[in-house]
């Protein structure tokens, strides 16, 4: 009959109550899991590069001018930052879908019996560490999102407005999560890509830092929250203690293959080729920021900027330059390198011209594999990129990718978080050591920095920071300085400088003088207030029917 | 009674003198017309000309002939003594005893009460296109059809009456009583016997759920009773490219890249150019000169060039077809056989098609003309270039001069260096493409039987196929092209089968009552429809060698790599028809069907779609026939009906859930995998499942209400003929995949009945025709339409969807495509407009300048508006025929008037800072500056601070056109010549296509047709030769 012939099951697909056994749910977790990677070179999420470097005065867009992926021009810029841009609506997008995921085995894993899935709070704790690792990324982008988690209906979505929460209650939204994978994960997991008790500690750690430092309506940062700083300490204490975790005795380590999930990963995506899937499970956040060169070939992204360049300089005593790093000569050519004292961390992060390329004293980097050095100079990002040999290498035409892990928390973030939460405790003395451990670290990081002569690349001269003068307002500078250092090119400096409440000043000043060097900043301006975070994307407060209120100064 | 007057009529005639006359008819061609019935007026004594289109007869010596035929106009030749005659009959457009094939069943002309337009073959089947449905481009008011010039015809669509529905606006085609809504481009020109479309939902609601976007017929050609026949045709054809935008040659380029970078305050530097320039009087740099250097690159291998990417991508394309037809038609049967083979070598190097298409159609007679039996069965190959053949397009107006094609040894490949834009050479990827070519086989047809059971009744069954089998391996090449480079090649074999079978059973009884009075036809039916496709693929990569014979699968060495689909859908139809005419003055028809479909919700799986209409011959009333003498067929139509939608994806009612390792090319779409490598060694990955899209069991047919209401009428013996027609056509539950909130997430697709859309318009025919004394015989067909198109309801969760400003500006009351943005009003001039001016990000002199049309004193979202509803005020076309001797000529003109379209091509023409590192177009030399105030362009910039490309009335430009599409002049040899080497008839025939254009002065790009970067529509110039024997 009609109604038999008429009844043609899909092919290929599930339905959605299928999904609720234990091991499709187990399936669910890591399908939730690999949202973490799922990247796109114009909204990139993994390394957060055009939103945590370009716009923190540490690099260029890059690329083949200023109209290359224009977006990012105006984010770097900020003066023609708009709230129709489509990146930014797709970031957005982006960051519920993969929330949408976590939710998704979480609303199967809360109706499933124990009895049925004996590890159910565990794989709950990882879902909520993953959903709080997306709704932190939405947080300091937007710092105004709707919240929503698993137990809401999907036709209330409409109804909950990116204000129902204060920035305090949202960022307290964001913790929970934290809190709750950190009750429920195990110390460590057998499988390397979970999350761990650890992880979440230290993610914990992040959250509660950002939120220690109050904000009001204008984005001003209007106190510091004693209570939460000694939180964070406690927590960073936590990662510590477990003893699973130390710095790689070079730093290098960090930025290759070989050091995926080594002793100073504490929570990284993991990507990998020849692993059964189309075309690999890829970084592909930066395949445009490889260089010009035959062995690769496009795309010449994130370009250190001469302002972060310069601030790698280190003075008679190997500290850095805190007041005349930038006004004390342009570090440029090799040259530059030999008379000048820098900090070993430089070759690790910044492609120079006449240095050897990501290690290999024979793959000089030569200035033809820069793509418009008229606009952006004569450098490039080396910590995301790997060599053309090396067994991560992938290129996914017409763009460059790898295998190799992308770390969201690496140890060292720890020790500075902690370091942070002591200074602002006032217990800088405590911080003190923390420091000068990642700059004994850096110290001995130049194994690797040699010429095809066997001579060091550059002049490195890096001391520790003597006890003596190291007050809380030193320190705190010092600190600052130091996550710049650590962590360039990595994804945070710009949030970083909007969590101390400087973003404002600090870009001003930087464009100030930069503009000098790069045409194009000279209509670069940050509007303090406003530029603390992008707009909420036109498109979504239309879909809202205006529910959805426009943030400050937009 | 009739048969007396005859009688009697004879026996009065008998008393003059009695003369032998002989003579042949043809057709307005030239070409001999078998069985044309030729009587003596006022008698019943007459014949039929044999095969050769001959006769002879005796008649008085006073007596008028009476020629007559199906399908054309009927003369009158008094004897006036003579004993030869050569008669040319003219084809009749309005052959009110044509019989039309209106849907599981045929009927007079006459009696149609639908919107039914009938296209001429005969005006079409000489025009040399690759799809069918090309020709009816102005030809037919209410269809419009847009194409571009790939050669395979693939991308011809057709729009019935507007745009009716927010998915996919195709209609439905029915060859041969099977229905299809894949492409007809597989289908033999040569093959079509007729086509017919029904635009309104009073004829096309038979057809039902899928009638909703109208509906094409199209029969093909049968073997005639009594006739054998054997047709030869070939024709050649020299295609050339049609007009493509202009860009800049290599020192224009420099010249702009430096003046842009000034004009920023920027320090103009490029890799690959020197700048020698000076300061002038006003401390402005001036230009002295721009150097090139010898090479592109520190290898020097690539030397700097002039390159025209167009022209190296373009050549002059030759089309060959030939054809043969043979018939062969018994008392009892007949059987047709045809084969093409079509060949297109594509106006872009190594992009042509091939096709051979064979056909059978038998059918035979059984049980004394009770039993009817036969099949019809089309096979087709169709290869063709698999590849992008647009970005082919695109990549030639975006790789700057500069580069060589090739490098200084020859063989290598030019490409971008440093400073220019990751875009592939044009050459490069059309020639290391030049193997992928796909073939697609196509087996569609069916067996029927139709037993007349008792006189009137008549039973049918027949069982249709149409089944595709496409077949593709693809080597993807190592290369250089500049800093591009693969090392690794890659082999993929793709296959995929698809298709449905169709059953259908008809129960048809024409029954006549009261004398002829009452006319009753009546029609029931069932049809069952199930289609599947399934597809897999398999990849390895690492090739020893690119030859063709050695890329077979086996023979590569790693990441082997493989994927498949499957997809399937039924439908289950029961529908019933009445028609009833009163002395033959009174016309009603009605129609019903109910379709079930797989893809709805289970309680919402059958849809009904009912329809009426009705007619009034005027010219039958006794107050008009034969009173009114210049009135020769007056009807007025009056039609409703409904028509379904259910073109949606297979499963769209149900939530889905569904594994998706990693996304195949995930460079320019999301990575949307469900594995991820959890043990951290790159082997084993687990993988789970996303949601693709939210259930909605309460999906339901989209539903097409159309009401019709039209004219048509025969003056002066149809010499002028034509007709008139109304319609509004509301569509509603329109099927919609609901754009969302971005909290919904993945996978928040879902399908559900939304939108409302009205189109509304008239439609204009008329034709005069008529033959001279002195043998011209001569034609002038027009056609006008309109159409308005508006949005009339949009559920409130997806109101702000479709444009708007969020708030209380929505598409609500505009077209489907109407384009909402700013209105550009010209460029600033000076830093005080500026600052006189609303508050604008990037305002400054020389840039756009916006309206601010709320008046707020700054320029944001809520100053747009719609800028343009891009639906043209009208449509027409021409079509102007005349034959004298053997000689015809036809010229056709087809035009699209009031049409404001977006051109897209301003992107690239206009700024020099929507693409960097890509040419720009030359139309930037006239760009404004302080001393060119005069120009549109605005400055020169490298960097888009004013946000240029934002939607504005800055590209909307009058896209009106007028084109000749055909000029044809034929030949036909007289008919003794040919009849003394046995042949029936043998032509030669010209024709040029496309010949020249007239536009909008306002239209800034070359062919107002091709908005963007398609295949470009050729010129084509024909000869070609048809033989009958």
């Amino acid at each position: 009959n009609d109604k038999s012939f008429l009844n043609v099951s899909p092919t290929g697909a599930l339905d959605d109550s299928q999904l609720n056994t234990p091991d499709n749910i187990e399936k669910q977790v890591i399908a939730a899991y690999s949202q973490l990677g799922n990247d796109i070179y114009y909204v990139p999420y993994t390394s957060m590069w055009p939103y945590g470097n370009v716009r923190g005065g540490d690099a260029y867009k890059g690329g083949g001018g200023t109209a290359d992926v224009d977006a990012f021009h105006f984010y770097e810029t900020f003066t023609f930052n708009r709230v129709d841009i489509s990146n930014t609506d797709e970031f957005w997008y982006r960051m519920y879908l993969s929330i949408s995921r976590a939710n998704d085995a979480l609303r199967r894993l809360d109706a499933i019996d124990v009895a049925a899935m004996p590890n159910k709070a565990v794989r709950q704790g990882e879902m909520r560490f993953l959903r709080g690792h997306f709704y932190f990324l939405l947080k300091e982008m937007f710092k105004y999102v709707p919240y929503i988690d698993e137990t809401i209906p999907t036709d209330q979505y409409p109804t909950i407005s990116n204000v129902a929460l204060t920035n305090d209650a949202l960022w307290s939204k964001v913790a929970d999560d934290f809190r709750f994978a950190v009750a429920n994960l195990p110390a460590t997991q057998s499988e390397i890509g979970r999350a761990n008790k650890s992880a979440a500690q230290a993610y914990l750690a992040k959250t509660v830092l950002y939120q220690a430092y109050t904000q009001n309506a204008t984005n001003a940062v209007t106190g510091i929250d004693a209570t939460k700083m000694a939180e964070v300490n406690s927590l960073c204490d936590a990662v510590i203690s477990s003893g699973k975790y130390a710095l790689h005795s070079d730093f290098a380590t960090n930025f290759l293959t070989s050091g995926d999930n080594g002793v100073e990963s504490v929570f990284a995506i993991q990507f990998s080729r020849n692993d059964g899937t189309p075309k690999g499970r890829t970084d592909r956040g930066n395949e445009l920021n490889y260089p010009m060169n035959p062995d690769y070939g496009c795309c010449s992204f994130h370009q250190p900027s001469q302002n972060l360049i310069n601030a790698f300089k280190t003075d008679a005593n190997g500290l850095p330059r805190f007041t005349d790093f930038n006004t004390s000569g342009d570090l440029v050519t090799a040259g530059d390198f030999l008379s000048t004292t820098v900090d070993p961390r430089v070759d690790h992060t910044v492609a120079v011209v006449g240095h050897p390329f990501k290690y290999n004293p024979t793959f000089v980097f030569d200035n033809s594999w820069v793509r418009v050095p008229g606009v952006y100079g004569y450098n490039l990002s080396m910590k995301e990129s790997v060599l053309p040999t090396d067994p991560s290498f992938q290129k996914t035409p017409p763009f460059m990718s790898s295998s190799k892990n992308w770390a969201i928390i690496r140890y060292a973030d720890v020790l500075l978080w902690k370091a942070e939460a002591l200074i602002e405790l006032n217990r800088s003395s405590e911080a003190l050591p923390l420091m000068n451990q990642i700059r004994q670290r850096a110290q001995n990081s130049t194994g690797l920095l040699k010429s095809a002569s066997g001579a060091p690349t550059s002049n490195y001269k890096i001391g520790l920071y003597p006890a003596a003068g190291f007050s809380q307002s030193y320190a705190r500078e010092a600190l600052r300085f130091e996550r710049r250092m650590e962590f360039a090119m990595e994804g945070c400096r710009f949030f970083d400088l909007v969590r101390w409440g400087i973003a404002a000043p600090y870009m001003n000043t930087y464009f100030a003088k930069e503009k000098n060097l790069r045409q194009y900043l000279s209509t670069a301006n940050f509007t303090a207030g406003r530029d603390e975070y992008m707009p909420i994307p036109i498109n979504q407060i239309n879909f809202s029917k205006g529910l959805y209120k426009q943030n400050n100064g937009w | 009674t009739p048969l007396a007057s005859a009688f009697s009529t004879r026996s009065n005639n008998s008393l003059l003198a009695d003369i032998k006359i002989s003579g042949r008819v043809n057709d307005d061609k030239g070409v001999g017309l078998p069985g044309v019935t030729v009587v003596v007026k006022g008698t019943s004594s007459g014949t039929s000309t044999d095969v050769e289109g001959n006769f002879s007869l005796t008649v008085p010596d006073n007596a008028t002939l009476i020629i007559s035929s199906v399908g054309f106009v009927t003369q009158q030749v008094p004897v006036a003594g003579r004993t030869t005659f050569t008669v040319a009959l003219v084809t009749d457009s309005q052959a009110l005893s044509e019989v039309v094939v209106t849907g599981y069943q045929t009927q007079k002309r006459a009696d149609l009460t639908g919107a039914v337009a009938v296209v001429k073959v005969d005006e079409v089947k000489g025009m040399t296109s690759n799809n069918v449905v090309n020709n009816l481009q102005g030809r037919v008011p209410g269809v419009q059809v847009t194409t571009d010039g790939s050669p395979s015809g693939a991308n011809a669509a057709v729009r019935i009456r507007g745009f009716g529905t927010l998915g996919n606006n195709d209609p439905l085609y029915v060859i041969d009583g099977i229905p299809t809504k894949t492409g007809i481009n597989q289908l033999n020109q040569n093959d079509i016997e007729s086509i017919q479309v029904l635009k309104d939902a009073s004829a096309a609601s038979i057809y039902g759920s899928r009638a909703g976007n109208g509906v094409i017929i199209i029969t093909t050609r049968k073997a005639k009773k009594g006739v054998t026949r054997v047709d030869v045709s070939s024709f050649v054809s020299a295609q050339t490219p049609g007009p493509h935008i202009k860009m800049l040659n290599t020192n224009d380029y420099g010249r702009i890249y430096w003046q842009a970078a000034i004009n920023d305050g920027a320090t103009p530097n490029i890799p690959f150019y020197n700048f020698q320039s000076h300061q002038g009087p006003n401390g402005q740099p001036v230009l002295d000169n721009v150097v090139v250097p010898e090479f592109l690159d520190a290898a020097k291998t690539q030397r700097t060039a002039d390159t025209d990417w167009f022209k190296e991508t373009q050549q002059t394309a030759i089309v060959q077809q030939y054809n043969v037809n043979v018939s062969n038609g018994g008392e009892h049967g007949g059987v047709l056989f045809s084969l093409n083979y079509y060949k297109n070598s594509g106006t872009l190097k190594f992009t042509g098609a091939d096709r051979w298409t064979g056909r059978l159609n038998s059918d035979y007679s059984l049980l004394g003309d009770h039993l009817k039996i036969g099949q019809n069965l089309t096979v087709s190959k169709l290869q063709e270039a698999q590849y992008d053949l647009n970005l082919i397009r695109d990549r030639s107006s975006q790789l700057l001069n500069i580069v060589p094609v090739h490098t200084v040894d020859g063989v290598g490949w030019g490409g971008p260096v440093n400073g220019i834009g990751d875009r592939d050479n044009p050459v490069r990827l059309l020639t290391d493409n030049q193997q992928n070519r796909s073939d697609l086989y196509r087996l569609f047809g069916n067996g029927f039987a139709d037993a007349e059971i008792i006189k009137g009744l008549h039973l049918r069954t027949s069982f249709g196929i149409d089944y595709s089998l496409y077949k593709y391996n693809e080597l993807y090449k190592t290369f250089t092209a500049g800093y591009l480079s693969n090392a690794n090649n890659r082999v993929t074999n793709n296959e995929s089968t698809f298709g449905n079978w169709v059953w259908q059973n008809t129960l048809n009884y024409d029954l006549s009552l009261g004398g002829g009075d009452h006319t009753l036809s009546v029609l029931v039916g069932n049809e069952r429809i199930s289609y599947n496709q399934e597809a897999f693929y398999a990849s390895r990569t690492n090739f020893a060698s690119q030859d063709p014979n050695y890329i077979v699968l086996d023979a590569g060495s790693a990441n082997k790599d493989n994927g498949g689909s499957a997809n399937s859908y039924r439908l289950a139809s029961y529908f019933a028809k009445v028609n009833y005419a009163y002395k033959d003055r009174y016309l009603l028809s009605g129609t019903v069907r109910r379709d079930g479909s797989s893809r709805f919700g289970a309680d919402n799986q059958f849809g009904i779609f009912p329809a009426v209409s009705g007619g009034w011959r005027l010219s039958e009333e006794s107050f008009l026939k034969d009173k009114v003498a210049f009135i020769s067929d007056l009807k007025l139509r009056a039609g409703w009906g409904q028509t379904g939608n259910q073109d949606i994806a297979s499963y769209a009612s149900r939530a889905i859930y569904q594994s998706s390792l990693g996304t195949l090319d995930p460079n320019f779409a999301y990575d949307i995998g469900t594995a991820y490598d959890i043990y951290g060694n790159d082997t084993n990955l687990l993988s789970g499942y996303r949601r693709v899209q939210q259930a909605n069991p309460n999906l339901k047919w989209e539903t097409t209400t159309q009401t019709n209401i039209g004219a048509d009428f025969g003056f002066l013996g149809n010499k002028l003929t034509g007709s008139v027609d109304y319609f509004i056509k509301n569509s509603t539950d329109i099927l919609v995949n609901l754009p969302y909130l971005g909290v919904v997430g993945e996978g928040g697709d879902k399908f559900v009945n939304g939108a409302s859309i009205r189109n509304s318009g008239w439609e204009f025919l008329l034709g005069y025709q008529n033959t001279l004394a002195n043998g011209l015989t001569f034609n002038v067909t027009g056609n006008l339409s309109t159409y308005r198109n508006k949005l009339t309801y949009l559920p409130d969760e997806v109101i702000n969807a479709y444009g708007g400003n969020g708030q209380d500006v929505t598409r609500l009351g505009h077209s489907i495509n109407a384009i909402y943005g700013y209105v550009a009003d010209g460029l600033y001039q000076n830093a005080t407009e500026v600052s006189g001016g609303p508050t604008q990000v990037g305002a400054a002199p020389g840039r756009i300048r916006y309206k601010d049309l709320n008046g707020d004193g700054k320029i944001d979202n809520f100053d747009q508006t719609w800028i343009s509803e891009a639906i043209p005020d009208f449509n027409y076309g021409l079509n102007l025929g005349a034959s004298w001797k053997g000689f015809d000529v036809q010229v056709f003109l087809q035009g699209v008037q009031g049409l404001y379209a977006n051109n897209n091509a301003k992107f690239r023409t206009d700024f020099a800072s929507l693409a960097s590192g890509e040419n720009w177009g030359q139309r930037l030399l006239d760009a404004w500056s302080p001393t060119n105030t005069g120009s549109s362009v605005p400055s020169l910039t490298l960097v888009n601070s004013n946000n240029e490309g934002r939607a504005s009335t800055y590209f909307i430009e009058n896209a009106s056109y007028l084109k000749l599409r055909n000029f044809q002049l034929g030949y036909n040899l007289p008919t003794a010549l040919v009849s003394k080497i046995r042949l029936q008839n043998v032509r030669f025939y010209v024709q040029g296509q496309n010949f020249f254009t007239i536009k909008s002065k306002q239209f800034t790009g070359p062919d107002p047709e091709v908005t963007n970067y398609q295949y470009p529509v050729p010129r084509v110039f024909t000869a070609g030769l048809n033989v009958s024997f």
